[in-house]
């Protein structure tokens, strides 16, 4: 990870309400950052400065599904590790000298070495997503990242079967070309995509993944209902393995279908930050047993099945 | 020589030297691990741990955080891995920073504060220990003894007590919280119970509400305001707390620039802290003793122990 003063490359609405910014982002030369060697043998999650007990690793598949394959892998991406993983982010600083206090986190969308080019895609809510969306093509951006810890392979002979809702649509988007990437590589299955939006106005205008499947809420683009609805009705072919980021309620639902076929569950989680980098215990997620984890170091991608989602509606 | 070398940049509190005014906040930090990419720690002039408690703490329920004007609010509880852990897995990193490592202590009970320094007291690699006796988060927790002057004289006895035979002893430094009528007859309490220094502040009581969802944003309702928002409060308990005292007295809260850090310094705190700013920007330490030093040699000052003789 690192802090560093870039510039804007791009900003552009994508739909009501959502943005894509794109700006210079150079890697290290060490190789490419989405197809990279497994991240097995991670430590496992958690810091006890947060009182978590060891949890597994959530980048790995569920043993009940089968071990991750040790082919070419989505990097999962750790601290220390500066690939713009899928599931990693950045922070950004949104405002002037003193307000607002605290960057401002969002996940990577997109990562182009040959154009040494990063995007998000992000959702205005308040003040900070207000002012990036002032932002012009050469303007200053000060960037802290990568951070946390991204999405893992899917298990050998899984289909990944990825869900977005709202926020969570850049991270997906990102996953399901790193994915396809891998499949055409002959090194996994092709991904499935289904996003939700709440009407045609706020489905966004990005390359789509051949395939990608959109509900809307009122129909009015897609398949009618949530993507919960819609997935439960969906046959993947394989034993899906489900991966997610997106508004609590639907990170619920996926938890529950995803208990139901007894398939592991990547969940991107989101938590308000302060530090970014693990060291305040700010970004707390509560977990079923009761324990908590930290969003920005821990996470932001988990082991779906142990977070307490209710807790955290 | 140059100017800048000649420049005396150490500050000195009891029997401890650190080798510039510019220390990281309680909590901001951790244990330093984190930032060990972001920030040169061995350049900073003290390092404040995150509270260390004997027992481990999980903290609060989430949501921990909340944005405000120029500021957060945060409910961490003191989360922290407890004293063995410390001991065990924290310390050996901390022992090799050439920085000076103070621990911050917390804790429910007068005891829990003994146990803490009994412990630590027989283990090397640490230069001095912060009691916070401020913080607003814990059920019971320190708030009880920082807002009243006899308890806090009668702990910061007991903490001097439980001290052993080192050689120097390491200063023990009462971080005083705001949200008290009087901060100076708590710096008082403090001195008289044998304190070497105080440090101030701590959080200031803040809560905010979703006004959409009609609920508070902390799970825990009430949380510890920091921030550039904070910075006034903090430069006049320290100029209060400076002028109630004769031991020295380190200033924090909201110091995001040189400039903040001289308006603590100028107010008499002749050491200060980096919290909140840390987050924004995490070179904002090294930022500070650079525009330090230059403002030194523009006004031709030597010692920077000598800038709080220059308020009007
Ligand atoms: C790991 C991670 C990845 C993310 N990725 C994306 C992404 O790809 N795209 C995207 O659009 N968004 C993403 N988000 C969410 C994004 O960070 C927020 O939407 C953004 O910070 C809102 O900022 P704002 O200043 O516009 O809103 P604000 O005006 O600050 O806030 C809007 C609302 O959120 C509350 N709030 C804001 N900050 C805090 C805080 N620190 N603590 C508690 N409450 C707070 C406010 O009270 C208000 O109700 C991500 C978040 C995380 C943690
Ligand atoms: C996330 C967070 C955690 C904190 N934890 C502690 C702590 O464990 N012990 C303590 O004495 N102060 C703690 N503080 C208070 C800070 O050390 C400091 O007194 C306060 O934030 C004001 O300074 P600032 O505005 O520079 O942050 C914490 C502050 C923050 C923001
Ligand atoms: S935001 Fe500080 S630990 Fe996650």
């Amino acid at each position: 990870m690192k802090r560093i003063d870039t510039t804007v490359r791009s900003i552009r609405k994508v739909a009501e309400g959502y943005f894509e910014l794109r700006f210079a982002w150079e890697l290290p030369d060490n190789g490419d950052p989405v197809i990279g060697d497994p991240v097995i043998g991670d430590p496992v999650i958690g810091d006890p400065a947060i009182g978590n007990p060891a949890i597994g690793n959530p980048a790995i598949g569920n043993p009940a599904i089968g071990a991750p394959s040790i082919g070419g892998h989505v990097n999962g991406g750790h601290a220390g590790d500066d690939s713009p993983a899928p599931g990693r982010f950045v922070t950004i600083r949104a405002g002037g000298r003193y307000d607002p206090a605290l960057r401002r986190p969002f996940a990577f969308s997109d990562y182009s070495p040959d154009a040494r080019e990063a995007a998000i895609v992000f959702q205005l809510r308040g003040r900070g997503t207000a002012f990036l969306a002032d932002l012009k093509p050469g303007d200053p951006l000060d960037v802290l990242g990568p951070l946390g810890k991204g999405f893992g392979s899917p298990p050998r002979s899984t289909r990944p079967v990825l869900v977005a809702g709202g926020i969570g649509i850049g991270p997906m988007l990102y996953l399901a070309s790193a994915l396809a990437a891998r499949a055409d590589a002959g090194l996994g299955e092709a991904p499935t995509l289904a996003m939700g939006f709440r009407s045609a106005a706020y489905v966004p205008g990005l390359p789509l993944p051949p395939g990608a499947v959109v509900c809307t809420d009122d129909g009015s683009y897609g398949y009618e209902g949530t993507v919960a609805d819609y997935l439960a009705g969906y046959d993947p072919g394989l034993p899906p393995a489900f991966y997610a980021c997106g508004p609590a309620p639907m990170m619920a639902a996926v938890g529950r279908l995803a208990a139901a076929r007894r398939a592991p569950y990547e969940a991107a989680v989101e938590q308000w930050m302060a530090c970014g980098v693990g060291a305040c215990a700010g970004c707390a997620v509560p977990l079923k047993s009761g324990a908590f984890v930290r969003a920005c170091a821990d996470g932001p991608v988990l082991d779906g099945d142990l977070v307490d989602w209710e807790a955290s509606l | 020589m140059s100017v800048s070398e000649a420049l005396d940049m150490s500050v000195r509190v009891g029997g401890l030297v650190m080798r510039n005014p510019v220390g990281v906040a309680s909590g901001a930090f951790g244990y330093g691990e984190e930032y060990e990419s972001l920030v040169d720690i061995d350049a900073l002039g003290a390092l404040y741990t995150k509270a260390v408690t004997p027992e481990p703490r999980a903290g609060n329920p989430a949501p921990r955080l909340a944005d405000t004007p120029a500021g957060m609010l945060n409910s961490i509880g003191l989360a922290n891995p407890g004293l063995d852990s410390f001991v065990a897995d924290k310390l050996p990193g901390l022992r090799a920073r050439r920085c000076a490592v103070i621990v911050n202590v917390a804790g429910k009970t007068e005891g829990d504060y003994i146990r803490v320094v009994e412990r630590l007291e027989a283990e090397d690699g640490i230069a001095g220990y912060e009691i916070n006796v401020s913080c607003p988060n814990v059920a019971h927790g320190g708030l009880a003894f920082g807002t009243d002057p006899a308890q806090v004289e009668r702990l910061v006895r007991a903490i001097r007590g439980a001290q052993g035979a080192r050689s120097p002893r390491r200063p023990v430094i009462v971080k005083l919280t705001p949200n008290v009528a009087d901060i100076a007859s708590i710096a008082k309490a403090a001195e008289a119970g044998g304190a070497d220094a105080v440090s101030c502040i701590n959080t200031l009581v803040g809560m905010v509400i979703d006004v959409k969802a009609r609920r508070t944003v902390l799970a825990m309702r009430t949380g510890g305001l920091s921030g550039p928002a904070v910075r006034p409060v903090g430069v006049a308990c320290v100029y209060k707390a400076s002028r109630a005292v004769s031991i020295p007295v380190i200033g924090l809260g909201g110091i995001s620039d040189a400039d903040d850090a001289l308006q603590y310094l100028l107010a008499g705190a002749v050491a200060v802290q980096v919290g909140t700013a840390l987050f924004a920007r995490p070179e904002t330490p090294s930022e500070i003793l650079a525009g330090v030093r230059a403002f030194m040699e523009k006004e031709g000052v030597a010692r920077v122990g000598d800038i709080r003789k220059m308020l009007a």
